[in-house]
């Protein structure tokens, strides 16, 4: 399946499958880099074809992309939420993670009234001792997610959500440490529930949330019945 | 030979600018675009057969770009290779996303053919071929017209059986022994 995926065919609930497994599973995702190492080649192949002008337009979507200078400013406040507490984590990560986070922020803006349903824990654990516990709130209407520990990297965490459809969604960048409070936007709400799987890989911070993971996840965790 | 040594300064040349797209450089990414739109515009107009369509991939793909440079590695692809694979992993996308039962039908109607002939050309005047062309030059023909449609066209596995007048079983079969037997090739060098 790795194979066919890199080459492309697979459609409907086996390319889902194979993008739930690319997340899930190490082995699958470095089957389907070495098999698209072996196939990409091909490319040099098409044929060109005269372009549209729409570099302007690219140009000006780039202005919708998070410039680099908002991740140092993100570090520096990660620093700063680490020493400070819980409370001020969340609301670092709230004030900080603001800009970043979901483009649907509109669906986000009107907070429901909040249902009696507990909270809910998640662990998220990977290799090398990689540890993150989430707190899914009431209706999923938030969600604080704590790095306890994540391998060095220069790249950035992102949540992820995968339902039983295997696809995953992301729910934007979280921090490196401390807690992040992510608001799922409504309509990820409702796959926030028992046997979905959460996960974090590691991305660049331009263009998140990712509309797809380009690694293998380094944490999974399965949200737990209440 | 002075056309290798063109070839490798313009690759060394786009993957320069890949690494300063990386640090966030817009006008290299403005170089990237000039240098490759015609090449990354034939790959998604190819696989989309449908304009517009290939016209908004292509933005998305230059964002990509623009998003993924910094995992560009010029010592394990060649840039050109690597913009292909955004494109066509892009079109392939909106294609599974919006294509529906539509393509497969489109696609004997697209002279797909004429574009199958045309990628081959530029195969042949290409002075340095990668070898799994010469693998796929040596599959079975319809191992090998399976694998040149779903790479160059896109194709589903439904689509390859409706486009190749065979059962869907039958053309599984030629995809996935041609891709084991062009592995096997690839290895035996």
């Amino acid at each position: 399946m790795a194979a066919e995926y890199a080459l492309g065919v697979l459609e409907g609930e086996e390319r889902a499958e194979a993008q739930r497994l690319l997340l899930a599973s190490p082995a699958f995702a470095a089957m389907v880099a070495k098999w698209q190492g072996r196939l990409d080649p091909l490319g040099e192949a098409f044929a060109e074809a005269p372009p549209p002008d729409v570099w302007s337009a690219i140009e000006a979507r780039l202005d919708g992309e998070v410039q680099p200078h908002s991740v140092s400013t993100l570090r520096l406040w990660q620093g700063i939420a680490g020493l400070s507490g819980a409370l001020a984590a969340v609301l670092a990560a709230v004030m900080v993670l603001g800009p970043v986070t979901l483009r649907d922020a509109a669906d986000t803006a009107a907070p429901a009234a909040p249902a009696p349903v507990p909270a809910v824990i998640a662990q998220l654990s990977g290799a090398d001792g990689t540890l993150l516990a989430a707190r899914i709130g009431p209706d999923a209407q938030y969600l604080d997610i704590r790095a306890v520990a994540l391998p060095d990297s220069g790249l950035t965490p992102e949540l992820w959500v995968i339902p039983g459809d295997g696809v995953p969604r992301s729910l934007g960048l979280i921090a490196r440490d401390g807690t992040t409070q992510v608001t799922p936007p409504e309509a990820l709400r409702p796959l926030l529930v028992d046997g979905a799987l959460l996960a974090v890989s590691l991305e660049t911070p331009e263009g998140a949330p990712h509309t797809a993971p380009s690694s293998t996840p380094i944490a999974l965790g399965k949200i737990p019945a209440i | 030979m002075p056309t290798a040594a063109h070839a490798d300064a313009r690759r060394a040349e786009l993957s320069g600018l890949i690494a300063r797209v990386a640090r966030g450089d817009r006008k290299a990414l403005g170089l990237v675009y000039d240098r490759t739109s015609a090449k990354l515009f034939g790959v998604c107009l190819r696989i989309t057969r449908d304009r517009e369509a290939a016209e908004d991939v292509l933005q998305q793909v230059y964002l990509k770009v623009w998003n993924r440079a910094g995992r560009f590695d010029p010592e394990h692809a060649s840039p050109i290779t690597w913009l292909c694979a955004i494109a066509r992993n892009a079109s392939i996308d909106w294609m599974r996303k919006h294509g529906g039962p539509m393509p497969s039908d489109a696609a004997e109607d697209e002279p797909g053919a004429a574009g199958l002939g045309a990628a081959m050309e530029e195969m042949a005047a290409g002075e340095e071929r990668a070898q799994i062309f010469d693998c796929l030059d040596k599959l079975p023909p319809n191992h090998q017209q399976a694998i040149r449609l779903a790479f160059f066209d896109g194709l589903s596995h439904s689509e390859l059986a409706s486009t190749m007048r065979s059962p869907l079983g039958t053309t599984k079969s030629w995809i996935r022994r041609g891709l084991l037997q062009l592995r096997g090739c690839l290895q035996g060098d």
